[in-house]
Order: C-alpha cells, then structure tokens, then sequence
C-alpha cells in the first residue's frame, strides 16, 4: 500500500499521519511536544510504525508548523511548508466547497478565506494569546476544571457571564471578579468560551468576510462549548471535520504526495531516525551586537541543521 | 429623515434640543456600555485609540436605531482624530450601511464646507435670524451643563453624605433637558445650581485639590473615565478639569490667547504642537503646577499619540513643579478595580506630601 | 583642533534625507558618525530609554541615539515638521516631538542640532535649517551656503536615481556612496508591492530580513520611493481628506499606484505594533484591497517580532498568489 506522512511539529503539540491515496488516514500519533521537537517527532515516528499496518510503505513526507525546517532536517521530508497553506490544502479537500477555516490550537490561531478552492486572505494572531487555546487552558486551571469536560460543562448554560479582556491577564482578573459574585460554573465556562470567540474574531478574524460552510479545526475544536460559542457569534453552522486536530499533518501529507506523484522519489531516511541519537547543542554568536543564541542539531560530529542566527553565518540547508 | 451625533458627557441634550428645534427628527444617542465597547472593538482596527473604537459603536447602534444622517466634528490633525469621519464613514459602508456622513471642520480649516454643513442644517423656510437665536439657546444649554459640572466638582469634596451632591447634579440637569428657550436655560441652571449649592455640607474640610488633563474625550465623557471626577470628589477632592465642550469651542474658535497661555507655559519643555491636547497636557500640568495644585491625573486613550509624546515630558514637570502626576490609560480592558486602586494610592501619596508640608512649614 | 563629529542615527530619516545630511555636514568640515544598523543591544537600549506605550521606531531612535551619544560632539535630531507643498500634511507627532522626548528621556547627552524642517516657514525653508545649523557650528556664511547648494543637489540626484533604477533607499545610497552603480536582480516570478515605512521596511534587524526573504524566494519587490512624489501625488484626491501624515499619505497613495499597475501581483503593507496612523492606513489599505479583490497581506512588526512569524507569513502569502494564478492561468 502506498502511503504517505505528514509531520506537525507546532508549540503544543506534534501531530504525525499517514494517508493512502483515498486520504484515508491509516495511521495517526499526537505526541505533547513539550519543548522538545525532536523528540516528539522520533516518538512520533515510532508510534506511526507501530500503529501501521505492515504492508504500508511511506512514498512522501511533508513536514508543516512551527518547526518545519528541524522535522524536516530530521525525518528527512520531501515538502516542507506552512500550516496556512497545509490547512487550506486538507480542509479544502475533506470539507467539500469550504469558503472559512476557523482554526484555534494551543498558542496559534488563525484564520484562512477560501474562494474556488484557493486561499484568498488569511490572518494569523498578532497579540500575545489573544484568541488561542491557552487562554482557555489557564482558565479551566484555575477553576479545577479538566480541560475535556469544559465543553460539557459550558453546554450546560443557559445565560452566558460577559467576561472581558483581551488577553488572558485581563480576563482573569475579569473572570476572578465574575466569580466572587456568585456567577454560576457552567456560565462562567460558557461565559469565556465566548469570551475568547469575541477576541478571536476582533484579533483575528477583524474585516474578514466569514462565508459558509466554515471549517472549525485545530485542539480547541474538541471543546463543544467551542462550536457553540463560534455558531452563535457568527450565526451560521460551523462544521468540525472528523480528524479536526490532525489537519496541518493531513495538508503536509497531500502536499508531499502532490509532490511524489510530480517527481517520483523521496528523501524519507526511513523509521530509524528513531534511534538515531541527535545531539542538541546551543551557543551564543558573538560575531555582533545581536547575540543570537544558535541552534545546532547534529549527528555524532556532523551538524545537519543550525538556526537561531540573524544572518546568515552559521546557517546549513536542511536539504543537502 | 433621522439624525444623530456622538455622546460626549451631557452635550447630547444641547444638540439634541438644537436639532429638534430646527425641525428633525433626533436618534439620541444612548449612554455608552459594554455594548458599544463590543460593536467598536469589533469593526475598529486593533490600535485605533479608544475615542475612534467608542465612536464606531456609538455609530453602529444609532444605525440600528434608525439613523440616516451623522454628524461629528472634524480636525486638522495631526491628531488621528481629524482623520476619524473619513475611515468611520469607509468602515461603516463596508459594513452594509447606507447614511449621510457630515464632518464639521472648524471654519478655519475650510469655510466653504463649513458653510455648506451650516446650509444643510438651517432648514429653507427657517430665517437667518431665528436660527440663530435656536443656536445661541443650544449654545447657551451648553455653557449652563458645563458650569453645572464645574460646581459639582467644587462641591463634592464638601459634602456631609456621599452622593448627595450627583443627586442634586443629576436633578439640575434634567431641568435643563427640560427647558425650551433661552429664558427657560437661564432659569433653569439658576434652580439648579442653588439645588447643588443647598446640598448639606461640611465647609471646614481641607480637601486636596487635582488637576485633570488629558485626550478631550476620555476626559469629557464619564464612562470612559470611569466616572473620575465623581470618583475623586466622594474621595474628598476637589477636581478641576482642563476641558469642557464649550470651552474647547471657545479656545479653537475665537478665544485663542486663552490656547496661547497654556501653549506658553509648555514652551520650556514642548515646542512644538504636536495635535490633540498633547501640548494643552503638559502646559496645564505646568499651570496647575504653579497653582499649588496637589496633583494631576493624565487621562490617555492607550496609543494616543499625543498623550504619548506628553507622558514622556511630565516626569520632568513633575520634578520641577514638585506635583505628582499620575497617568490612567484607558483601553477597552480598563477595568472599574484598577481604576480605584491607582487613585487611592495616589491619594495617599498626595495626602502624606501635604502632612510633610504641613510639618515643615 | 580636531574635526568635529555629528552623530546620525541610522533610523527615521536616515532613509529620506542621509545623502543630503552627509554632504552638508562633510561640506561643513565636520565627520558624520552614523550608528550601526540596528541590532539588539541597540532595541534593548531604546526599550529601556523609553516609555512603554511608545511604536517600536519611536524605541529604535532612543536605541541608536544611545549608540552614538558618547562618540560623538553633537548629536543631530532634525524636528520634521512639514516638507510638502500641503501645510496641513506634516508627520506623526511622536515625530514633531522627538527631540524633546529624547532630550526629557536620555542623561548625559552630547549638545543637540535639531533644526525645525518647516516648509510653513518660507519657501527657503531648508535654507533656513541649514543655516541654522552653520551658525550653531560657528561657520562662516559663504561656507554654509555653498554646503547647501552641494547638499541640495545630492539629494536631488538621491531622489532621481531610486526612480530611474528602482532602487530603494538603501540600494540608493549605496550607489551614490560606495558602488556608483546598481547590482544584478536575481530571478523573479513574482512583483510584490511593498508598502510602509522607509524605517522599517529597510531595517533588517526589526523587519525580520522581510526584504532578503523575499528576493530569495524569486519575488521582486516594489516600493514607495521607486515612484516620482509627483506621480504618487496624483492619488491625493482619491480620500476625501488627505492623511495628515507625509509617510502615511506616500503609503496610501503608492497603494493606489501599484494597484493601477498590471504587473504587480499583490501589496504587503508593513506595519509597526501600536503604531498610531498605521491604524488608519492599515484599515485603508485593506478596504482598498479587499473591494479590487486584489492580494493583500498585513504584517505587523513589534520588537519581539521572530524571524519565523514573518516568514511562515510571507511564505504562505507567496503560495496565495502563485496558487490563485495556477487556477487563472
């Protein structure tokens, strides 16, 4: 069987894949990335060979996310590229006609506008956490609530608390004030699930026109609270795609089988780049005033990636 | 046709009964809330200052209500504010409205426009001469709202039991919403201000007294300051404040020397305009600094430039005049607490200087 | 006597008016000390210096004015009031007030040359500043006139090659000091208008390499200085009042100008977190873009701005406009 990986290394999570040539997914990992990139895309990679059947064989790797160019210098990908244009590729695929993509994760939100299939604008959060996932993280932390049941709890509301702030510090104290005057729990859930709605769309979404069918993606979509919010500020059906946080690794893998399909060969190293022992080192240039802190990931003596530099002295392409 | 304006403290019932008296029919502003807070943050860009944000939701809900024709004041910059109309009203179409959009300038900017806005208000049939007098009543409205909230800002600090003094301002205010010609105004602010002066008081209090200055808006209208000066009057201050509505006017239309005495006393440490009341905030800290003023709150919109610029300047009037100042940004997060908090503690710190003083001397 | 030293920093009008501002001062004997491009020693400086709320280029100037202050005699900071035929446009007011923020924020400064560019105040304004300039460095008049004369036409030269070569500021004044011609362009598929200002877009330290990026992604850029000012000055009566600020109205009207021209393929306006007017042009330019259905990206820029934001940015920009054109074509 021919299959094909898709690498998702962002902030918060890592996301692996791998699709057929019906898109289905045939296998799938979510690994916490903890900030620890590489080690999140070796487990990654193990858990993907073992999930898989054997008769799969990997023909492409796309890598997407933050740390792109590392999972892309480590697994050794085909296509690397970024999670707008991933999203857009798998939502514009699996969601039919699909005119918004509302996509919320851990520490980035944004916002991609469809029109034909093609990307026409897009728009990704510019201040601090205004509009992410964390926000509701902290939140539901400092209520007690278990993040998987904020959903169901906030479902529950019948008259929503207005809780104001634009970032997750002023909310706080906003939410802290809200519940010391006895405001119910599941309002006060309801009540920041709209909350971070409103600063996603006034961040975020601001001058965008939202036409459907809208795509909701990424972690914070599992939150029901989350859909209802959405489908209330906007007033229209927002549609959650079956695997709504795997999208970006599901773009990357149809990316790296456009890719296969046009030049017919990979650079995959294979599944044992889970063993390989890569070595983290890190110092800091004082070739200028900037100080940048570098990056290098190499194996026993041979560096095969560096970043962190402002210019262009310590850099290696992670093609080669 | 149905016309309506920004809220701006209680000037809303001076243009409101000068509309209405000129034959239209008026979509009043309502008081701002969280309501408009929501609709400008939403349509605004992120760092339009906090005025542009309140005004786009103030436009939105009178739209709703009905509104076919706004009217707002202009400027000549540099100060976003004068460019405000022009983005408002592309924003406001953008998103789906349909209004009359009119952008009074001063007359000195541009008369011929000025004179054209003045055309489209005077209805045909109305006399030069009566309209007049219905601009002179309005104008006059105007003037009795401000010295009401000039009295009430003296009086506070003296009376015997919180609150007393807002009633009787409140009351006064409602005889003069209530009042249709000028004799009726002038009445109607003599009632009211003896209503404000009966209040029972306590006339052996030492009060502090504070220095307001700041970006017009913030500092005209309550809900965007958060009430301050009733705030600091029940907190036993007396607040005299730099702007006022009518003498806004007055400065940038026809009483310029007033505008040049404070330009001048910001000379040694601003020379050059640099639009809104950024020069007017540090002159009047100077000002109010050789007025043995016990303090001064700067009012700025977050990213108000001009505020900017003269928040950079008053720690050194600060140091030279021996006054504290205390700067409040106000954005859409300012939250009622932190307001109460920062004014406390500053009255604190005013109220140990005085003792300090007090000691020396 | 040794030669004295004028300290410019390397920021704000550097890229509007450095080959004038050399030439006069080299004319006047005195060496002209620039500070390093920016780096993060000079943002750290400038963030310390200044209060919080200030724009990120309001930061860079206190940075690269702390760079410079113990190296050199005076530190010259023109005040930019209004250099255009329209009174009323003049610059943001964070500008009109700079050498009186700087002077209020940073201790032991060297003495400060900050003449008022005023076109209000005649039409020989600039004559104006440069003698006031002279006369602060005690220099005889015939020599004061003859630095302006030469400075005058640099300036003009500066002007004339950027629109004939399509240079930018940076490519300019590397011409006219160093190079005395203009490099090869590699390769490009794309042309992108890059709009915003000259002190930003031109910095690579706080614009992220924007610039480099994209030349090496096979994009041509565009910007506002490749445009005569009286070409862009044809658009002036499209809003129905001008912006009250110079860079701001040379922003919006490029933007009218490139959207006129047919071999552009999208518009990336550039702009600084909490910048005041940039509220207003960003908005403009948006709703310009957005009613011709013509690419537009917002890039916003801020002293914590990471190279990987602009490019994930920039990158799935480019894809945009080469997919939209794929379907086209």
């Amino acid at each position: 069987m021919r299959t094909y990986m898709g690498i998702d290394v962002g902030s918060v999570s890592t996301d692996v894949v791998l699709i057929d040539d019906d898109n289905n997914v045939i296998a799938s990992a979510y690994i916490r990335t903890a900030g620890q990139p590489i080690k999140a895309v070796q487990e990654g990679l193990r858990l993907i060979s073992r999930e898989k059947p054997p008769e799969a064989k990997v023909y492409a790797v796309g890598s997407t996310g933050s740390a792109r160019e590392l999972a892309a210098a480590i697994v050794g990908a085909d296509v690397v590229k970024n999670e707008i244009t991933a999203h857009a590729v798998a939502s514009s695929t699996l969601v039919p006609g699909v005119q918004t993509i509302i996509e919320i994760g851990g520490q980035d939100s944004k916002i991609i506008i469809l029109r034909n299939g093609v990307v026409s604008d897009f728009a990704m959060n510019t201040v601090c956490a205004a509009g992410t996932g964390s926000f509701l993280d902290q939140q539901a932390a400092r209520l007690g609530i278990p993040i998987n049941e904020f959903g169901k709890i906030a479902l529950k509301s019948k008259n929503s608390v207005r809780i104001a702030g634009r970032c997750s510090v002023f909310a706080e104290s906003d939410m802290i004030h809200k519940q010391q005057m006895g405001h119910k729990m599941e309002d006060l859930l309801a009540g920041l699930c709209e909350a971070l709605v409103r600063n996603y769309l006034n961040n975020v979404g601001k001058g965008k026109q939202i036409l459907p069918p809208v795509a909701f993606q990424g972690g914070v979509a599992a939150n029901e609270g989350m859909k209802k919010a959405l489908e209330k500020a906007l007033g229209m059906e927002v549609i959650i795609p079956k695997d709504y946080c795997l999208m970006g690794a599901i773009g990357a893998a149809m990316l790296a089988r456009k890719q296969e399909r046009e030049n017919g060969q990979t650079n995959f190293r294979g599944f044992d780049v889970t063993d390989i022992n890569y070595q983290v080192t890190s110092f800091e240039c004082t070739k200028c005033p900037n100080l940048c802190e570098i990056i290098c990931i190499s194996i026993g003596e041979n560096d095969i990636c560096r970043w962190g530099g402002r210019c262009e002295r310590w850099q290696i392409s992670g093609e080669k | 046709m149905k016309i309506s304006f920004p809220r701006m403290g209680n000037s809303y019932i001076g243009f409101k009964h000068l509309c209405e008296g000129l034959g239209f029919e008026v979509v009043v502003p309502p008081s701002l809330t969280q309501k408009t807070i929501t609709y400008g943050a939403r349509y605004s860009p992120e760092f339009a200052c906090m005025p542009f944000k309140v005004l786009t939701g103030t436009y939105v809900e009178v739209l709703e209500k009905g509104a076919d024709v706004i009217i707002s004041s202009g400027g000549i910059g540099p100060c976003r504010a004068g460019f405000y109309g022009v983005l408002h009203e592309k924003i406001l179409k953008d998103i789906g409205y349909d209004f009359k959009f009119i952008v009074v300038d001063p007359p000195m900017a541009n008369l011929k426009d000025f004179y054209n806005n003045v055309l489209f208000l005077k209805p045909r049939n109305l006399k030069w001469g009566s309209f007049l007098k219905k601009v002179r009543t309005a104008w006059k409205m105007l003037t009795a709202l401000d010295g009401l909230d000039m009295l009430v800002a003296q009086r506070r600090a003296y009376e015997l039991k919180k609150g007393d003094t807002q009633k009787a301002f409140e009351t006064a205010v409602s005889y003069i919403d209530s009042a249709e010609t000028y004799k009726e105004v002038v009445e109607a602010e003599t009632e009211g201000r003896k209503l404000i002066e009966r209040v029972p008081c306590d006339e052996t209090r030492k009060p502090l007294r504070v220095g307001i200055v700041g970006e017009i808006y913030v500092v005209i209208e309550p809900f965007m300051n958060m009430d301050i000066e009733r705030r600091l009057g029940e907190m036993g201050v007396i607040t005299h404040r730099s702007i006022y509505v009518t003498t806004y006017v007055r400065h940038t239309i026809w009483d310029r020397k007033a505008e040049d005495y404070i330009k001048d006393a910001a000379r040694p440490y601003l020379k050059q305009m640099v639009g809104g009341h950024g020069i007017n905030s540090v002159g009047e800290t100077v000002l109010y600094g050789k007025d043995n003023y016990d303090g001064v709150v700067q009012l700025a919109p977050f990213t108000c430039i001009p505020e900017i610029v003269a928040r950079s300047i008053l720690p050194k009037v600060s140091r030279d005049y021996d006054i504290p100042v205390l700067t409040l940004h106000i954005d859409e997060q300012t939250g009622e607490t932190g307001v109460q908090t920062r004014l406390e503690a500053f009255l604190d710190l005013l109220r140990e200087k005085q003792k300090v003083l007090g000691e020396c001397s | 006597m040794s030669q004295v030293i004028v300290g410019f920093p390397t920021t704000l009008t550097y890229y509007l008016h450095y080959p004038m501002w050399k030439v006069f001062f080299s004319e006047l004997g005195c060496k002209v000390e620039t500070s390093p491009m920016t780096n993060k020693k000079i943002l750290d400086e400038g963030v310390k210096e200044t209060v919080t709320d200030a724009c990120v280029p309001i930061k860079l100037y206190h940075g690269h004015a702390v760079a410079l202050k113990d190296k050199v005699d005076y530190l010259f900071i023109p005040r930019m009031v209004n250099v255009d035929s329209d009174k009323n446009i003049t610059f943001c007011p964070k500008f009109l007030g700079l050498p009186d923020m700087i002077k209020a924020s940073i201790p032991n400064l060297p003495k400060i040359i900050s003449p008022s560019l005023d076109r209000k105040s005649g039409h020989y304004y600039l004559y104006k500043a440069c003698r006031e300039i002279g006369r602060q460095l005690e220099k005889p008049a015939s020599l004061i006139f003859r630095a302006y004369r030469r400075a005058v036409s640099i300036q003009k030269k500066f002007e004339k090659i950027m629109v004939q070569n399509k240079l930018n500021p940076v490519e300019g004044i590397d011409y006219l000091f160093n190079s005395g011609s203009c490099s090869e362009r590699p390769d490009a598929d794309l042309n992108i208008a890059v709009l915003g200002y000259p002190y930003q877009i031109y910095d690579p330290y706080i614009s992220a390499n924007l610039m480099s990026w994209l030349e090496n992604h096979k994009v041509r850029t565009w910007t506002m200085e490749m445009v005569d000012y009286s070409q862009l000055q044809k658009y002036s009566g499209k809003l129905k009042k001008k912006l009250f600020w110079h860079f701001s109205n040379k922003v919006v009207w490029a933007c009218y100008h490139y959207l006129d021209q047919p071999h552009i393929d999208g518009i990336i306006h550039v702009t600084a977190f909490s910048c005041g007017p940039d509220a207003m042009v960003d908005k403009l330019v948006e709703l310009e873009c957005k009613q011709r259905n013509f690419p537009f990206l917002s890039l916003m820029i801020d002293e914590q701005t990471g190279e990987g934001g602009v490019t994930t940015r920039l990158e799935a920009f480019t894809d945009m406009i080469r997919y939209r054109r794929e379907q086209q074509g």
